[in-house]
């Protein structure tokens, strides 16, 4: 019965050809939205569970006196901590690319952040140089660094023209941080005149806790630590801070989400219309098959096999094309010119489940109501059907 | 395009000044060594060979044979919806077998009246809006084709089911619009392959009797392709096929 | 000569089922297609509202934004003074100095959840500069206290902005909400405006400003304007058209969104195109008897193929239109999003404008053309004979 279904599908080769087509194109446009979808929340998801963020709690812009990073420390469950500023740093030879500049604490800054990974003799020698600085590998690659490269930037909220030089290059072990940051000595900013009314402040700071389930009494902890004080802080896990984030661009997220579904729902519509039309044509060959002896049942398995094929060949299709295309093409794209919001477009191996599952299942359903019309075929009426 | 139109009103004017100069019924038809073969696969297939056939004005003549003796093949070339592979074929005064598609559907259009077996009416056409289908190709205005539909359907007896859908109607009722709409144009020829073909027998004698009164009433020349020997009776001449030849 | 339109007409109503679906698709394409572009619309509308030909704006030279930029207060008189700023009635120059922060206040309705919202210090004349911003419920701040007008964009989102209630932006230090203004439509409604002082004391930026805004005599004297402020090195100053830098501000995002929307379109195109096509088939293929006998009468394969042409357009248009009517619902819809540029949250409304409503129409129908293309010449290139047997 499947071969005969198979054998079907043949007939109209032309409308079988761009039934699978549609249905592919619309799985492929599913799992490009889809992806951009978890791309948006890849930070979130795999943010670091023991790691808590502090920071001036009514704007994140307004800086922190520096000798709250030394309280932060002295707070129980606190194992370790690191401050950073923002700098706000541009290249002027590549002046529309945007990319974060932090000054760090070099060593405290890669203690909090184990992911982010330098070799030993980069480490060592970004260590030694007060100018040097540590830059993601791909930022590196944007803008053709390499180890020992001297790279000026100028500061668009510390005027003028800052010179660094490249220590070295960090590649990271998760998806928690982005590949795009410039990490450079707070020392050298802090020393330097242009730091002005900054001086001795810290930006944020990063806590490492030894018990991940106890972040938001840490957090509350810390906070309450500098209540009374005239700056209070605001603390979170790393974890809530993304999604607070990503609660910002939470309506672009809801109507790609919804976008993504009305696909699905056209993709159907299309299916349901071809599968429909598939059966009026047949109608005369289907009261053959009743008057030889097969039954409703058997005629509505010939349908739902035939949708199903079609529909998971053309999911099948459409993941071959989603791998180059959305992953080579549209991610490499979007990691190297939106890095700072898409670090990692990797396709999620579940949207791919979810593709082929949904390209069979949705097959089947738009493949409904035309099984049921040719299940209920009156056979002598479709008997005196010519064609 | 309107110069090779002219030409064949002009080729269709000149064969009635002719025939009236001769005074005799004038051929309508005239196939000379008419062969039509078919590329099978690699198989050549003859279909009609070299066949011979002439018919007059006002004739009233059935092509008959067995199935695969090429009588509806012979039609559609006279029709003019087909070219044979060699030989000539003048209907209505033009050469049919060389004209091109373009100049052949026009030609169809100014000479011939179709009527099929299956009657193939547009189902979404009232039966006046399928008589006047074919008067669309004319330069008539509206309400003249309008007329001249009524005038055509009130010949087969149907004008109160003008404004009925084929479905509304029987068999034999849409076999008479088909009719009427085969007639609207005043064509020179009507074409009918096996007309009664899927009738009961009262309304295949009605249509019967309507062709009959065409012909000798309205002097119109008619040639069908017919299984049915009681069709057959009704034409003044049978021809009988066999392999692609006249017997 | 040509095939009644009828026939093409009543044909797509006699496949009811097929018709309707495929032209459902159609419809939700287009919907979609006119709700991306509006959506582009509206923030190209909100973001460059914010910003006239006749104003302009004065930045700390190198800041890319507001938020980095700072002024010394010395500098403001200066600006103030430069050639081509307009004076008002009583000689004074029509400039006001603005100090801007990005504040994270809590959402309202989402637990736990906060956003960042712009706050700006407006100096008592604010409103001289900005003729554009109406007060529409309350009535305007008192200068030098810690009363507050909210834009009304973002009235109601947040907790305490509402009005006659109050928050926090400083610990002990509740800002009260006394009334709610709105601009046009720009990005000033997405904002908070308090009293200058009370923002720069509140974060202690002493007696700095974040940009200072100057009205033009005309949009043809800014270059007066900006020569002069940037002829003097030592100033470290950088002038915008006002309408320049929030083109500028919005570029990320409108091309974000702009180039989703785009992809999104491709690819419902591609969807609908397909649909047609294969609904136009098998019409052609159902109707196969019809087109041999038209054929037989005389009708030309271009009429055939005109015939089918104007059927498929005709079905495309009917999805289209019911999907670009659908599309003019979204007008009621707020939209709110991250401005990339600005980190703040902004809200953005669907505009629609005839020539989108019907452009996206229009290219519904574009694409039941295109989908119909090859079905309409297969049916053209039929031979009567062939085409009869069915």
């Amino acid at each position: 019965m499947g071969l005969v279904a198979v054998r079907n599908l043949g007939r109209n080769k032309l409308r079988t050809l761009l039934t699978v087509f549609a249905v592919s194109v619309a799985i492929l446009a599913f799992i490009l939205l889809r992806t951009v979808l978890s791309a948006w929340t890849v930070a979130a998801d795999h943010a670091a569970k023991d790691r808590v963020g502090t920071r001036h709690k009514v704007s994140f812009i307004m800086p922190m006196p520096k000798r709250y990073l030394e309280e932060i420390r002295q707070i129980p469950g606190v194992q370790r901590a690191a401050g950073a500023n923002w700098f706000g740093g541009k290249d002027p030879k590549h002046e529309n690319e945007f990319f974060a500049t932090l000054a760090v604490d070099p060593k405290a800054y890669l203690e909090v952040y184990d992911e982010v990974e330098v070799p030993e003799e980069q480490r060592e020698s970004w260590f030694q140089n007060k100018t040097g600085a540590v830059v993601g590998d791909s930022l590196a690659k944007k803008m053709g660094w390499k180890i020992g490269d001297r790279v000026t930037l100028q500061g668009t909220i510390f005027p003028g023209d800052w010179p660094f030089e490249i220590s070295g290059i960090y590649t990271a072990s998760r998806k928690s941080v982005d590949r795009m940051t410039f990490l450079f000595h707070y020392d050298y900013f802090n020393d330097s005149p242009q730091a002005g009314a900054t001086r001795d402040q810290v930006g944020w700071v990063v806590s490492r806790i030894d018990d991940p389930s106890r972040s938001a009494q840490i957090s509350k902890a810390i906070d309450d630590h500098f209540e009374e004080r005239d700056i209070q802080t605001l603390s979170m896990s790393e974890r809530a801070m993304n999604m607070s984030f990503i609660g910002m661009i939470s309506a672009v997220l809801r109507a790609v989400d919804v976008v993504s579904l009305v696909i699905l729902v056209i993709m159907m519509l299309i299916l349901g219309n071809t599968v429909a039309m598939a059966v009026r044509e047949r109608t005369h060959e289907y009261g053959v098959l009743r008057a030889i002896g097969f039954m409703p049942k058997h005629l509505a398995v010939f349908v739902f096999g035939e949708a199903v094929v079609v529909s998971t060949a053309g999911g099948v299709l459409g993941i071959m094309i989603a791998y180059p295309f959305v992953e080579n093409l549209v991610g490499r794209w979007l990691e190297e010119n939106m890095g700072a919001f898409f670090p990692f477009f990797r396709i999620d191996p579940i949207t791919i489940l979810w593709a082929l599952v949904l390209a069979g299942v949705l097959g089947a359903i738009a493949a409904a109501i035309p099984a049921r019309s040719a299940s209920r075929l009156v056979v002598v009426d479709a008997l005196r059907r010519t064609g | 395009m309107s110069s090779s139109s002219a030409s064949v009103e002009s080729q269709v004017a000149a064969s009635g000044i002719e025939a009236a100069a001769k005074g005799a019924a004038s051929a309508i038809v005239e196939a000379r060594k008419i062969r039509k073969t078919y590329l099978r696969g690699k198989e050549e297939l003859t279909v009609l060979q070299d066949l011979d056939l002439t018919i007059r004005e006002g004739a009233f003549e059935a092509l008959m044979g067995p199935s695969g003796s090429g009588k509806s093949t012979l039609l559609n070339l006279i029709a003019g919806l087909d070219r044979p592979t060699s030989g000539t074929i003048r209907v209505a005064g033009a050469d049919v077998g060389t004209l091109p598609e373009g100049q052949r559907a026009k030609w169809r259009a100014a000479n011939i009246g179709f009527i099929f077996q299956t009657y193939n009416m547009m189902p979404v056409l009232t039966a006046l809006e399928n008589v006047e289908l074919p008067l669309l190709l004319t330069r008539l205005s509206s309400k003249e084709r309008r007329e001249r539909a009524k005038t055509a359907l009130s010949i087969v007896g149907l004008t109160e089911r003008m404004q009925h859908y084929p479905r509304e109607l029987s068999g034999g009722q849409e076999q008479r619009v088909a009719i009427a709409r085969a007639i609207v144009t005043d064509p020179k020829l009507i074409v009918a392959d096996e007309p009664t073909g899927d009738l009961d027998r009262k309304s295949a004698d009605d249509v019967l009797a309507l062709l009959t009164r065409l012909n000798t009433e309205f002097n119109k020349t008619i040639v069908m392709v017919t299984h049915d020997p009681n069709a057959a009776e009704r034409a003044k001449k049978v021809h009988h096929l066999d392999k692609g030849a006249l017997l | 000569m040509l095939i009644p339109l009828s026939y093409n007409v009543r044909s797509l109503f006699v496949r009811k089922a097929t018709t309707i679906a495929t032209a459902l698709g159609i419809g939700l394409v287009v919907f979609v297609l006119s709700s991306a572009l509006m959506l582009g619309q509206g923030i190209k509308n909100t973001l460059v509202a914010s910003g006239s030909d006749g104003r302009a704006m004065v930045l700390r030279k190198g800041s890319d934004t507001e938020m980095a930029s700072g002024i010394e207060s010395n500098l403001v008189s200066l600006i103030l003074a430069a050639p081509g700023v307009k004076r008002g009635g009583d000689g004074q120059a029509l400039g006001t100095a603005d100090v801007v922060i990005v504040a994270a206040l809590d959402k309202l309705g989402q637990e736990g959840m906060v956003s960042n919202i712009l706050v700006r210090g407006v100096q008592p004349d604010v409103m001289k500069v900005r003729p554009e911003v109406r007060i529409i419920a309350g009535r305007p701040a008192q200068p030098g206290t810690d009363e507050v007008i909210v834009g009304k964009g973002i009235r109601g989102d947040f907790k305490g902005l509402e009005l006659d209630s109050s928050f926090d932006l400083k610990k002990n230090r509740p800002l009260r909400v006394v009334g709610v203004f709105e601009s046009g439509g720009s990005s000033f409604e997405s904002e908070v405006w308090a009293d200058i002082e009370t923002v720069r004391t509140s974060f202690g930026r002493g007696s700095a400003s974040s940009s200072v805004t100057v009205a033009l005599d005309s949009p043809g004297a800014y270059d007066g304007f900006a020569a002069y402020i940037e002829n003097d090195k030592q100033l470290g100053l950088e002038p915008f058209r006002e309408s320049a830098y929030y083109e500028k501000q919005s570029e990320g995002t409108s091309l974000f969104i702009t180039v989703l929307g785009a992809a999104i379109a491709f690819f419902f195109s591609v969807g609908a195109m397909i649909g047609a096509m294969i609904t136009m088939y098998g019409a052609v293929a159902q109707r196969s008897k019809e087109v041999g006998t038209l054929r037989a009468l005389g009708f030309s394969r271009s009429a055939i193929l005109l015939s089918f042409l104007f059927e498929s357009s005709a079905l495309a248009l009917i999805g289209g239109v019911i999907g670009g009517l659908a599309s003019m619902g979204m007008t009621a819809v707020e939209f709110s999003m991250m401005n990339f540029a600005t980190w703040q949250e902004i809200s953005f409304s669907f505009d629609a404008s005839p020539a989108i409503v019907l452009g996206s129409m229009a290219a519904g129908g574009i694409m039941g053309v295109l989908g119909g293309f090859f079905p309409a010449v297969h049916a053209a290139a039929l031979s009567p004979i062939e085409a009869m047997r069915g």
